[in-house]
Parts: C-alpha cells; structure tokens; sequence
C-alpha cells in the first residue's frame, strides 16, 4: 500500500488551515482610501498652519481615528455585501496583531502632548524636535512594527510594506535634523508615508488583484 | 505494512470536499457558509451535501442568524468533529511514517 496519498492529504489539510486563518477581504480600496486621507490631511494640515507640536499631535490623532474608521466602514461594507461575518476570525488575528504597536504609539504620542508644556523652548526648542520630528518618525515605525505583524494574516506583501515603514523612519531618523521648517518636514513625511505610501501599495494590490480574477 | 491505521480512517471525514470542509474549521473558530464555498471554489448544492453529511455525523454545528437585515449561515466544528478531526490526522501521519519506515 503506497502512502504518497496520506502525505498529500496531509499537505492539502496544512495549506487549508493556513487559508482559513488569513484575512480575505479586499485591501486595495482600503489602502486608496486610507493614502488619500493622509495626503489631504498633510496638505490641509501645512495650509492650515498646524504648526505648534501640541496642535500638530492631536491634529494627526483626529485623522488616524477618521482613516481607522473608514477603513473599518469599508471592511464592514464588504462583509455585508459577500454575506460573511464582519468580526471574523481572520479580522480578529489582524486586529489583535497590530494593537501593540499602535496602542505604544497612542501611549507615547499622549505623553509627549503631557511632557511638551514643560519643556524649555531655548536653546533647541525640544518641544518642537520631540513633538514634530522625533514623533512623527515614531509613529512610522510603529505603525509599520502593526504592519507588519498583522502582515502574518493578510496575504500580499504586506510585511515587506510594514518594512518600508520601519526602515523609511529609521532612515529619516539617522538623517538627523532636516535644514528647513520643522512643520513642513513634519507634515511632508506624513504625508509621505501615510499618503503616498498607502497609495502606491494600493494601486499596486488593485492591479495585481485584477489580474488574479483575470486568472 | 500494517493496513490497521488505514482501515480506522474515518470514512466521514475521508473524502475530498468533506476533509476541506473540516481543514477549514479546524482552523477558525467558525466559518460562514459563503466564505466556505468561495475558499473551496464548490458550488451551493455540492456544499450543501457535504455539510449536512458531517452535521448529521455530529462534527459540523450549524447557526443562522441575521446580519444587516441578510441571513448569515455560520459553520463549525462540534467538540466532537474536533477529535474525530485529529484522530483522521494522527492516522494519516502514521501511514506516512509507517511509507517512509518501508523505503
């Protein structure tokens, strides 16, 4: 009796189970959507005249709870639409992934606004440097550390994106201090990351997407 | 070769559409119906069968309920079909090694 089949039943069981756990839900109207709120807001946000660290943090506080919650209409409206659940398992995993990383980088952002009324403005303006450039590259690296590690249940590419980020922000950070406006760096790197970035992954998973069905 | 861990096989279980069915449970706490069809690429009818097949052998649970005003039909694995399932893979893993210790 020859056993290649058992093997091959075997095989066939771990690559089921390893489809089960990973999310399904479309990303790339996801990643457009949650691009086009970052560029929008990091232009708004530089026109408008964001400029003071505290104004600055809490202002990108209010778009990542509008870009979360989007994010979270959209998903919810796939769901809806395909008949499945919309807290499914495989969106619980991704969930519980990315929490810590976002989570840390709620609880560092929330300190900082605290700690930013005490410090001295002269000679360095520290408040300026903690607020508007050592922060926002923080958050680049934590939200790509969410990235990535919810990029264990979402097919596609997406660790490598989380990798952008991580490596993106601590490229930046290592540059040292930029040789003009610390706000329109700030915003410009958001805006880079948040807005361009999601952007191009999104367009990239739309095309290749396409070409999937088209297979 | 000891033809025994073949033999015990569960024959519920053994079957193409059916040990998918059970692969994909094992891994999620549970699965709607529609997202059970699409992973496995079956049509209704075919689902269907297969589902009520290992309902009716006690390992598969079956909720419907209702999601924005749309029926949403949840599948799942009973405490059962959970230990029938690893009891089919045990024995699968000891015909492969009981293959191996022949060559």
């Amino acid at each position: 009796m020859n056993g290649d089949w058992a093997a091959q039943n075997l095989q066939t069981i771990r690559t089921l189970m390893e489809r089960a756990a990973l999310y399904r839900r479309a990303l790339a109207p996801i990643m457009i959507a949650v691009g086009c709120i970052g560029l929008a807001a990091a232009i708004l946000g530089w026109k408008l005249g964001v400029v003071a660290p505290r104004t600055f943090i809490l202002y990108w506080l209010v778009v990542a709870v509008i870009a979360c919650a989007v994010a979270f209409f959209l998903v919810r409206r796939q769901a809806i639409q395909a008949g499945e659940l919309v807290w499914s398992p495989p969106a619980k995993r991704v969930v519980h992934a990315a929490i810590p990383a976002l989570a840390a980088g709620l609880a560092i952002s929330l300190i900082v606004t605290w700690v930013l009324p005490h410090l001295p403005t002269e000679p360095t303006n520290l408040a300026a440097l903690l607020g508007m450039l050592w922060l926002p590259l923080g958050w680049i690296i934590l939200y790509g550390c969410a990235l990535h590690a919810a990029g264990f249940f979402l097919p596609r590419g997406m660790r490598i994106f989380g990798w952008a980020f991580i490596s993106g922000g601590c490229l930046l950070l290592a540059n040292g201090l930029p040789h003009f406006d610390p706000a329109m760096y700030a915003h410009g790197i958001m805006g880079l990351f948040f807005g361009l970035f999601h952007q191009a992954y999104g367009v990239y998973l739309y095309l290749t997407e396409q070409k999937d069905v088209a297979a | 070769m000891n033809p025994e861990p073949f033999l015990n096989l569960d024959r519920v279980i053994h079957e193409k559409g059916r040990m998918a069915i059970m692969s994909l449970l094992a891994a999620t706490p549970e699965m709607s119906f529609t997202e059970l069809r699409d992973t496995l690429s079956m049509t209704d009818g075919n689902i269907t069968t297969h589902i009520k097949t290992l309902q009716q052998a006690g390992y598969v649970g079956v909720t419907k309920s209702v999601q924005n005003n749309r029926p949403l039909t949840t599948c799942s694995l009973t405490t059962a079909g959970r230990a029938a399932f690893k009891d089919y893979v045990e024995l699968l893993e000891q015909i492969v090694q009981q293959t191996k210790s022949q060559i």
